[in-house]
């Protein structure tokens, strides 16, 4: 696509987004804010994966931690928006900075161990109830605000999260087209030679680690003034493995991709949710239909039809 | 006596129960070109993963104008000079040729930490980046993806990241395998023109390409580097006729 | 004090006995197919429902044993031959196509079996405690299960070590080229180790049903308890399983004796550590 083009589309996109509140109801908005955010944490989880290429089952972790964090100082201790916030990222990214040792291993290895690890958080919520609230999870998070600045309402929580997430991809844009994600890309295409070039691969790995970890954190709080509630199934493994699938329905090493995928599996779990009940059964035929047949994704899938489509226009 | 571009002593490398290298020692003098020969399985590969730490030794020491790198990662020993290119094209596949030599560039400098601008803004490392696929003769394909080039394309985009990583000491590993005779040609004259402050070891089967390039020729057989020497002495020795010729 | 450390020894043992039924078979599909199996907990859970079943109809804990193992062969059987084998080498599919079976079989087991934790019965000799000696009194069905993990690692072993298919199977978790150049039919192979290992995982649910309750959710907590015992022991090692089950089973008791609520920390914290200084884990060869 022309650079003007992609340009246009995205403007497109943006003004259709902030338009959204005037023509949807409370339940659109509710799940397009929902899509926002997931597709922020499928979008932190594609850094890796779809970049680096490596495969993490753990990212629920740094969200869930981050969203914790933040309830529990902002409902427990009256702790201003302005600082629960900030240290709810702080405390994913801590926690990156501990996780992020995995890199040390790849393929398989890795998959399992970010496994392991997510299970740690999950177990610490959900056993160590005198401080986490149990399966109950901490309840009553307020809207957040901003000394005199209060978001008041579901449609401007909405904007907030929109306004977030445009200044994230772009930030995430710069890190991706930067040496820096250049050098991921390397990695994931040959380690050996990168390491022969002068690259100390694993640091790059745990770099990357850790600003996906932040970038987790990030969606952990903006879910946590969303939801109102955090319980442990925000760091459950099925939230973990969720997020991958849509960066990989979406179709991975994109910035859209996590977002289509998102908005897909989300709309999906709620359609099929209304009328069967066996729904997670139909998200385990997701997977395994994206698996067999559609490796690439959306985004994959419409690359390959708008060549085929250039290639017939042109003849 | 000057100093040493590379001295390995002793140098051992065990797989298992298989010594594929047994106590080799070689002095290559800065700017020497040096080829190693020897039939298939002599370890001529593994002795090159274990002087540039792509495999670590199992005994012995390598050390780099006289400093003991034995004990560092692969990546420290690039940044004080090493380069190597494999002897299957290690390209990155997904990346353009652009893209590829940036990498090369950037490997030893800090620039590969930038997160904040976009690589199209380093205008420098571009540039450098066009000149290194211009010497290979690949600027005309600078965008596109190396999985589209040929083969013997990929050799040259092999040398070009080996190149570009600066090095003082180049490891080439059958940079002309598998070419035809005009692109073995073109490699190894590029490599003929090298400057020569830079020190060249190659390994190479062809024995024209190795005999016209090298300085001094060492002879591997077994894992044991059992003779060096001029070209000339290589060639007319009795040993390496029957161990190496006889084969071949 | 001594008695409570001594008791938690027995306890950790016991889980031990489990883990090591479940993780050996994870551990020999890895090490010989290259197959990461993330449906393994769930068939832990459908064994273990299934064995409940026919305990309840038959009143044998053996039939429940046997059926319950002898399903899962044949439903994992189905799906490798339709679904894995169609993942090749990619093991980031593998983990979201086995993902999605689990997903699959748990739904529909609490769609059958329901939400409530349910208990495989065990036959009346082996309810109710024991003496051992020192005066310690211990239920007897989790002693006799360190006995029969005793036995089946014992058998797993002499099978590995010692037959000429376990020859090939080690042969083949070194380096598969080398199991075709033997002339071994390859497919058979993986079919005979890949029953093995589902007959294990099946059999695993109805023994661990009778002291660990079944629940919706219990595949994944059993999963991941026993891939920490895969990745300390290291990926294709069926010692490796065998110490891993030992020294997770241990923590974990210990863990929870000790610290309820960080027990999970405890259990993880040395998996941490180890990969730092061994990636590969104990057992496991550098690559």
């Amino acid at each position: 696509m022309p650079k003007a083009a992609r340009i246009l589309l995205a403007l497109v996109v943006l003004a259709a987004a902030v338009l959204l509140p005037r023509v949807a109801g409370p339940f659109w908005l509710g799940l397009v804010t929902q899509m926002y955010v997931f597709g922020l944490l499928a979008l932190s989880v594609d850094l890796l994966l779809g970049h680096a290429g490596l495969f993490s089952l753990c990212h629920a972790s740094f969200f869930a931690v981050s969203a914790y964090t933040t309830a529990i100082l902002q409902v427990r201790h009256a702790v201003p928006t302005a600082l629960a916030a900030p240290a709810g990222i702080l405390a994913g990214t801590i926690l990156g900075l501990v996780f992020g040792l995995a890199v040390r291993t790849r393929g398989v290895y890795f998959i399992l161990i970010t496994i392991a690890f997510g299970y740690v958080v999950w177990g610490v919520a959900h056993r160590w109830s005198s401080f986490t609230g149990g399966d109950n999870g901490v309840t009553n998070v307020p809207f957040p605000a901003l000394g005199t600045l209060r978001v008041e309402s579901p449609t401007e929580y909405y904007y907030l999260v929109l306004a977030v997430l445009v200044l994230c991809t772009i930030g995430y844009r710069v890190l991706v087209a930067s040496p820096f994600g250049l050098t991921l890309r390397g990695i994931k295409a040959s380690e050996t030679r990168m390491r022969s070039l002068g690259y100390h691969s694993d640091l790059h790995l745990y770099v990357a680690f850790v600003v996906s970890a932040a970038l987790a954190s990030l969606a952990g709080v903006l879910y946590v003034y969303y939801n109102r509630f955090v319980n442990p199934v925000a760091a459950s493994f099925p939230i973990s493995v969720e997020v991958a699938l849509m960066a990989i329905v979406g179709g991975t090493g994109t910035i859209v991709g996590p977002f289509i995928g998102s908005g897909i599996i989300l709309g999906l779990r709620n359609w099929v949710s209304s009328f069967f009940e066996l729904y997670a059964s139909v998200m385990g035929l997701v997977f395994i239909v994206v698996v067999l047949w559609a490796p690439d994704g959306v985004v994959g899938l419409v690359v390959r039809l708008w060549v085929r489509a250039v290639k017939a226009g042109t003849r | 006596m000057a100093l040493s571009a590379i001295e390995v002593g002793d140098l051992t490398k065990d797989f298992g129960g298989l010594r594929a290298v047994d106590r080799v020692s070689l002095r290559v003098a800065a700017g020497e070109r040096r080829v190693l020969i020897g039939p298939n399985g002599a370890g001529k590969t593994t002795l090159f993963h274990c002087i540039t730490g792509t495999l670590r030794t199992s005994a012995g020491r390598v050390s780099l104008f006289g400093r003991d790198v034995t004990h560092l990662p692969e990546h420290r020993r690039t940044a004080l000079g090493m380069g190597r290119t494999f002897q299957t094209s290690n390209v990155f596949m997904d990346l353009s040729l652009l893209e590829n030599l940036v990498l090369a560039i950037i490997g030893t400098d800090r620039r590969k930490w930038v997160m904040h601008r976009s690589v199209g803004t380093f205008e420098a490392v571009r540039a450098k980046a066009r000149e290194g696929l211009e010497l290979v003769a690949l600027a005309h394909r600078a965008n596109d993806a190396a999985k589209f080039l040929s083969y013997g394309e990929r050799r040259q985009l092999e040398l070009a990241l080996a190149l570009n990583s600066d090095p003082r000491v180049l490891f080439l590993d059958e940079p002309c395998a598998g070419l035809s005779p005009s692109e073995r040609h073109s490699i190894s004259r590029m490599i003929g023109e090298l400057p020569r402050d830079i020190t060249v070891l190659m390994i190479e089967h062809d024995m024209d390409v190795a005999l016209r390039l090298a300085d001094r020729v060492t002879v591997l057989h077994r894992g044991r580097a059992i003779l060096e020497g001029t070209p000339t002495e290589v060639q007319t020795n009795p040993e390496v006729r029957e161990v190496y010729f006889g084969h071949v | 004090m001594t008695t409570s450390a001594i008791l938690q020894a027995i306890n950790g043992t016991s889980l031990a006995a489990l883990l090591f039924l479940l993780a050996s078979g994870f551990t020999l599909t890895f090490g010989l197919m290259r197959v990461v199996n993330m449906a393994h907990g769930a068939y832990y859970l459908l064994g273990g429902y299934i064995g409940l079943s026919l305990a309840e109809r038959t009143g044998s804990f053996a039939v429940a044993i046997v059926g319950g193992g002898a399903s899962i062969v044949v439903l994992g059987y189905l799906i490798d031959r339709f679904l894995i084998r169609h993942t090749g080498d990619n093991h980031l599919a593998q983990v979201l196509l086995t993902v999605g079976v689990a997903f699959i079989i748990g739904d529909v087991a609490l769609a059958i079996w329901g939400g409530d934790a349910l208990k495989v019965p065990v036959p009346p000799f082996l309810r109710g405690a024991m003496e051992l000696p020192g005066g310690l009194v211990y239920p007897t069905y989790r002693f006799v299960l360190i006995l029969f993990g005793v036995f089946v690692g014992a058998v797993l072993w002499v099978l590995y070590r010692k037959t000429q298919i376990g020859a090939v199977v080690r042969a083949g978790v070194d380096d598969r080229e080398q199991v075709s150049a033997t002339g071994i039919d390859v497919d058979r192979l993986f079919v005979l180790v890949s029953a093995v290992a589902s007959f294990l995982a099946g059999m695993a649910g109805v023994v661990g049903g009778a002291f660990l309750a079944l629940y919706p959710g219990a595949e994944w907590e059993i999963l991941v308890v026993a891939l920490v015992v895969v990745i300390v022991g290291g990926l294709g090692s069926l010692e490796g399983a065998m110490v891993g089950a030992l020294i997770v089973g241990l923590l974990d008791a210990y863990g929870r004796w000790l610290l309820p609520e960080f027990s999970y920390f405890v259990l993880f914290g040395p998996m941490a550590v180890l990969l730092l200084v061994r990636p590969r884990g104990i057992f496991g060869r550098e690559s």
